[in-house]
């Protein structure tokens, strides 16, 4: 393991990396490492029917079409759009696609109010300009420009929280496959300097927050650029069984943490999620609904947050009564309406639960009660 | 089993052998498995019978069977149909396909009474293999179709389960997730409730083995699984082949996924039965078994039941059917109503239509088309038949160990037609509001093919192009808009809605829409179409009207549905608009027909059903009596329906239905008196019953907890309201009066309620009500009560609307007089009484409190309310003195007429002088003094104005 607090999809899996090129014969599109069958396998694991001598393992969950669509995009002329509600994993499936095939997943640019066009294309070493001049050497690509320079593929974080005029930048990168700098002298025939061009394999993937898609849309001329996969909730309860319990393993792996997650609380937290949902989807407004989209990446945060609290203020063991404050810790974020919901939660829906079943719910109970009244 | 080894299977039984052996360590279940696959197939071949195994929407099954039966040319077909539906088939010529063949039973003898009505469909497309043997038996002369499947009977008798099951297609669409997806449609509902058959379901029969062949097969459902693995490469087989495949498949479910008991039981039943009918047919006919075709689904084919073959024993005795009478009939079906029904992931029969089309096209294999079949254009005559399939091997040649080894047959890829496909739907898109350009079309052929690549095919299947075509052009999802994926089912083909051609109709269908003809609408065609009605100037329509009005009251909202026009009792339009659309709702126009011939029988049926219910209360035959007379002219029936209230009402012991008996009888009764020549003799006969009826039950009522003072106020104004009647028939007052000194309420609200009653029976004045009233308000213990007296005072002025002006006082002195912790709480209860239960005496109210409280602000301030102003005047009882008598004393000739005729004699006395009836007059004198003056110039005798 690496000395990293979080080591990007290619370093962690490179082992894996390693071999699956080693032994993938099939035709690879461009410049790619790995050919689209092996990137799938890469993403989605590894069945006994594809007769492989090691086992890979699942990295994201989700329908399998997503993930072929996904893959064939890149190999086409387009740009993938992945958007989904925060927490779906899109920037997960970015890294993995990116790590897969082109062996890189650090060439992001991360969309924001303050993203310039400099982020996109490049900017200048003033120091250097000053000393010699404007020229290659003083020039700093974007993480878009490296990616096109090496023929890999650039990711773009929250493309629509950056402004109109920073996403229009794109459309020329996606069309024409190369940046001109007018700054530097055109070279004749050569070709000179000034112009970047892409090599093959480049290729954009953007992410984009469902729920904010009103922020900043995307032109029409951007969006014909840009093959759109669209990402539901996981609402399949056996599959965000196995994402809670697979990424939660990894995080105790990470903080070396012995603690043992009984699957009856597993089950309490998938459940307790499955009320709020179907609650916020029943909900008239937005005042009766919790303002966290209840995605799995969620329901992982709160997870995480009660094996920290259990592993260093705890008995070193995960009880509901920490589920239940890490639940309502981590989801109560307006004060009266989220609190109001949860108290209502606890009341109509765990209460009458607690006594029917009881098992871990009365705990629960217990725990979210004193949670609420410390936080009101 | 049988399990000599010269059949021709014993290379194929040693290989599964040695491979049971590697996989499995040793002889053990798998090798079992295997084997008894071959066993099963072995069986099926050498059966001297032939064997056709179908499978249901499957392209390749239809071409076999149009292959084999050219080429075989059968004198006999058995088809695996429930056999009581045989001579409908003749009538699929008159329509379009898909149809479904149903069968209906709406009185049920033999069942559960709750699972009545009883329907069963049997979907027919013409992309079937059922529908090519049906086409060939039927237009071929010599050939015989035999039905051999149990009969619709049979269906229910042996589903044992069918009351307490959830509908087939719920429990299918969450297995397959295409089905589940997009908002349901209403051509899904085509089929209504009825359980649906196939011929040939092939499926495997626990999820747990689909979702393991879905997954290590990379496709998303069963359909595309199909389409994969067995439909494409089938493709061109030849007959043997075809049929070892299909046999193989049929036992592979059968043997590793039987499902559960009940259904294997059922199958296995069906199984003897079908086999025992073609015994029984062979021995009556002398059929040679050599020269028929028996037709079944390939899980049929596997059979092991010990009657299976020719050679089968013979002791399956078959059961007798109930006693139920079966209807049958065709009714309109679609493909998105054969996918919802079965589970079948959503677009999959269209895509297999137009695989069939293609598959035609390209083998040139002449399909069988029953002679006049409505739809589809008339194939053109091609000079070449099919070409020669190689001369058909023995049956029995193993066939199974070259296919089972082959690699995947891979299709070509079709260039063309996926470029064609690309062009298509981006114009389809275009047309939907997608901002969808030629770069789109590119980039939808590119992501086609590199899609079909990850996914192992050498061509982009249908549904690789459906992903292709959503990833690359749907950018926004607009609610309302159609999404990419539905287009694309759209333009391959697309849901194909089938149609009931005239001929094939019921007769009241027919009768229906020749009486409907002088509309001069297109009503057989699907959508809907305005129908407009000047009745004035056309009242030969009147007769459409009235068949429109029928259609609403028998058929689902919005079959008929009327713009404007109205018809209610004693009310006719002059115009009338209408919204048919007895196209779309065809299968519930075929249903009725099999209640009746016309659909006046039918309403007459459904009246009299409903009005001899044993549930049925006076207030529902009633409603009956009114729908008579609305719609059926004829007064025999309402008289009929009309006596059975009667007779209802009599022995009624509630009076839940009060307010409704009460508004039904006023309105039959001023509509007999205003149109028609007199009322019929049952609605007198059913007041008197009534007013009897009720001044018993009153006394029991006021006391009653459950009786709701709505209802005990509608008792009192049924009883006030048809007293004239009434007593004009010989019911007498006293019997009123009695009741209501019997009644002694016990909550605030009947209370008022009796004390209004007493008003109008002159028991008690008016003053003395309004002393009471003040009682209540000055009594600090009864106070907070005095609202659920006004309540009471509301729902009174139903039977004494003349109270009006005493309920304003009383209300008014609740608002000035009540303390706000009584009046404020009451408030809102007030309004929502006001508005639920007393909505039509809410005008009254507001009409007499418009009259008493002044017009304009100003006048406000010199207002004093009347029941402040003019204290008692009136200290008697009302109605009881002499008040009023004045002009009586002047012109005594008529009342000494009446009390001579009554026979009465009295004399008359004088009245006090100075007594209450003289007040209004000497303060208003001038319009006595008036009066006073005309009838100074009226010759004595004479009553009529000189005008």
């Amino acid at each position: 393991m690496s000395d990293l607090l979080r080591a990007p999809a290619e370093t962690k899996y490179a082992e894996e990396l390693d071999w699956l090129e080693s032994i993938d014969d099939s035709p690879k599109p461009f410049s790619w490492r790995l050919s689209p069958k092996m990137v799938r396998l890469f993403v989605l694991g590894s069945e006994r029917a594809d007769g492989l001598d090691r086992e890979v393992s699942q990295k994201w969950f989700g329908d399998r079409s997503f993930v072929e669509r996904s893959i064939v995009t890149l190999a086409s002329d387009r740009g993938l759009l992945l958007i989904g509600d925060p927490g779906t994993g899109k920037s997960w499936l970015a890294e993995l696609l990116s790590a897969a095939i082109s062996r890189n997943s650090t060439l992001v640019v991360q969309g924001t109010a303050g993203t310039t066009e400099d982020h996109i294309k490049y900017s200048w070493n003033v120091s250097m300009v000053i000393a010699k001049g404007q020229s290659r050497e003083s020039m700093i690509p974007s993480p878009i420009m490296t990616a096109m320079e090496a023929g890999a593929i650039g990711r773009f974080e929250e493309l629509t929280r950056s402004t109109s005029d920073v996403q229009d930048a794109l459309i020329s990168i996606l069309s024409e496959k190369y940046i001109s700098v007018p700054e530097l002298q055109s070279g004749g025939e050569a070709g000179g300097d000034n112009i970047v061009f892409a090599k093959p394999g480049f290729s954009v993937i953007a992410t984009a927050n469902s729920r904010d898609r009103g922020v900043n849309d995307l032109s029409s001329a951007l969006k014909r650029r840009f093959n759109f996969v669209r990402i539901p909730v996981m609402t399949n309860k056996k599959s965000e069984a196995e994402i809670v319990r697979f990424r939660t393993e990894e995080l105790l792996r990470r903080h070396a943490i012995d603690l043992d997650v009984p699957p009856t609380l597993l089950d309490v937290l998938l459940q307790s999620f499955a009320d709020l949902r179907a609650s916020a989807a029943a909900a008239g407004s937005d005042d009766e609904k919790l303002e966290s989209a209840l995605s799995t990446a969620e329901q992982i945060g709160v997870l995480e947050d009660a094996v920290l609290h259990s592993n260093f203020f705890g008995e070193s063991a995960l009880t509901a009564r920490t589920l239940a404050s890490s639940l309502v810790g981590s989801l109560a974020r307006r004060d009266p309406e989220d609190l109001t919901i949860f108290n209502k939660y606890l009341h109509g829906v765990v209460e009458p639960r607690s006594k029917q079943e009881g098992g871990s719910w009365p705990e629960f109970l217990d725990g979210g009660r004193d949670a609420i009244a410390t936080l009101s | 089993m049988s399990g000599p080894h010269e059949t021709p299977f014993a290379t194929l039984r040693g290989q599964l052998h040695e491979a049971a052996a590697a996989f499995a360590d040793g002889p053990d279940a798998l090798e079992g498995l295997l084997l008894g696959m071959v066993d099963d197939v072995d069986r099926a071949v050498r059966e001297p019978l032939e064997i056709f195994p179908v499978c249901h929407h499957s392209p390749s099954s239809a071409l076999a069977m149009a292959r084999r039966l050219r080429e075989k040319r059968p004198k006999v077909v058995y088809l695996e149909l429930c056999e009581d539906m045989a001579p409908l088939l003749t009538e699929l010529r008159n329509c379009r396909l898909p149809v479904a063949v149903q069968a209906f039973a709406g009185d049920i003898d033999g069942f559960p009474a709750e699972w009545a009505p009883l329907s069963v469909v049997a979907p027919i497309t013409e992309a079937s293999a059922e529908y090519q043997a049906i086409a060939y038996a039927l237009d071929t002369p010599g050939v015989e179709l035999v039905l051999v499947d149990r009969s619709s009977d049979h269906v229910f008798q042996w589903d044992g389960r069918y009351g307490e099951r959830s509908p087939q297609a719920g429990a299918d669409a969450e297995e397959a997730p295409g089905a589940a997806a997009g908002p349901p449609k209403t051509e899904a509902g085509l089929h209504g409730e009825a359980v649906g058959l196939e011929i040939g379901d092939l499926r495997p029969r626990f999820a747990e083995l689909e979702e393991h062949l879905l997954r290590h097969g990379k496709v998303r459902h069963w359909s595309e699984w199909w389409h994969q693995y067995v439909e494409v490469p089938l493709g061109d087989s030849d007959h043997a082949t075809y049929r070892q495949v299909m046999f193989l498949i049929g036992s592979l479910f059968r043997r590793l996924a039987p499902g559960d008991g009940d259904r294997v039981r059922v199958d296995e039943d069906r199984e003897r039965y079908m086999w025992t009918r073609m015994r029984e047919h062979l021995a009556s006919s002398g059929a040679d078994p050599a020269d028929c075709l028996y037709v079944c689904g390939a899980f049929h084919a596997a059979s092991r039941v010990a009657e299976f073959g020719v050679a089968g024993s013979g002791s399956f005795a078959v059961p007798p059917r109930t006693a139920t009478t079966w209807q049958h009939g065709l009714i309109p079906s679609s493909h998105t109503a054969i996918e919802a029904q079965f589970g079948l992931a959503s677009g999959s029969v269209s895509i297999a239509a137009t695989q069939w089309a293609k598959n035609l096209k390209r083998t040139r294999v002449q399909p069988y088309r029953l002679a006049g079949q409505e739809g589809e254009k008339k194939p053109k005559a091609t000079k070449a038949v099919a070409p020669a399939v190689a001369a058909v091997e023995a049956a029995g040649s193993d066939r199974l160990s070259g296919f089972l080894r082959q690699p995947p047959v891979l299709d070509g890829l079709d260039e063309a037609e996926l470029l064609s496909w690309s062009v298509e739907i981006v114009r389809a898109a275009r047309r939907n509001g997608y901002a969808a350009s030629t770069a789109d079309a590119i980039a939808v052929f590119e992501t086609s093919i590199l899609l079909a690549g990850v996914r192992d095919r050498a061509k982009p299947t249908p549904y690789d192009f459906q992903d292709a075509a959503v990833t690359c052009i749907e950018k926004d999802v607009v609610p309302g808009r159609r999404d990419v994926g539905r287009l694309v089912e759209i333009m391959m083909g697309g849901d194909r809605t089938g149609r009931v051609g005239y001929e094939a109709l019921p007769p009241l269908a027919r009768d229906v829409h020749d009486r409907l003809a002088p509309l001069e609408l297109k009503l057989h065609q699907r959508g809907v179409r305005r129908a407009l009605l000047d009745l004035a100037s056309r009242p030969d329509l009147y007769a459409c009207s009235d068949v429109l009005w029928i259609l609403r009251r028998l058929m689902p909202p919005g079959a008929a549905r009327p713009i404007m026009g109205e018809r209610r009792l004693g009310e006719r339009s002059v115009q009338e608009s209408w919204d048919l659309s007895l196209g779309t709702h065809q299968r519930a126009l075929i249903e009725l027909g099999y209640e009746g011939v016309s659909i006046e029988q039918v309403l007459e049926q459904r009246l009299r059903r409903a009005a001899y219910d044993a549930q049925a209360t006076t207030a529902t035959v009633l409603a009956t009596v009114e729908d008579s007379a609305l719609y059926l002219r004829g007064r025999r029936l309402t008289d009929e329906l009309g006596d059975r209230a009667l007779h209802v009402l009599a022995a009624e012991r509630s009076v839940d239905g009060a307010p409704e008996v009460l508004r039904r009888v006023r309105g039959l009764l001023a509509y007999y008196r205003t149109g028609e020549p007199g009322p019929p003799p049952w609605i007198g006969a059913f007041v008197k019953t009534g007013y009897a009826h009720y001044c018993t039950l009153l006394p029991a009522a006021f006391t009653d907890e459950d009786a709701t003072v709505g209802q005990v106020a509608a008792m009192l104004g049924f009883l006030f309201s048809m007293e004239s009647l009434a007593l004009s028939l010989g019911c007498n007052r006293a019997q009123l009066e009695l009741a209501v000194a019997q009644s002694r309420p016990t909550t605030p609200e009947k209370r008022a309620l009796l004390w209004a009653a007493q008003v109008q029976l002159g028991t008690l004045s008016r003053t003395e009500l309004r002393e009471r009233c003040g009682e209540l308000l000055d009594d600090p213990l009864v106070l907070p009560a005095y609202p659920r007296y006004l309540s009471g005072f509301v729902h009174a002025l139903e039977p004494v609307p003349g109270l009006a002006d005493v309920v304003v006082e009383a209300v008014s002195n609740a608002f000035g007089r009540l303390p706000d912790p009584v009046l404020l709480p009451w408030l809102p209860t007030l309004i929502s009484t006001l508005r639920s239960s007393a909505a039509e005496l809410a005008p009254l109210l507001i009409r007499e409190a418009g009259r008493v409280f002044p017009g304009r602000l100003a006048e406000l301030d010199a207002w004093v309310p009347p029941w402040r102003e003019a204290p008692a005047a009136d200290t008697r009882p009302g109605g009881r003195g002499a008040g009023g008598a004045a002009l009586l004393f002047a012109h005594p000739g008529t009342l000494d007429a009446v009390a001579e005729l009554l026979g009465c004699d009295g004399s008359w006395t004088t009245p006090a002088v100075g007594s209450a009836s003289g007040a209004l007059p000497a303060r208003h004198p001038d319009a006595a003094a008036a009066w006073e003056a005309l009838l100074a110039v009226q010759p004595k005798g004479s009553t009529a104005p000189a005008r």
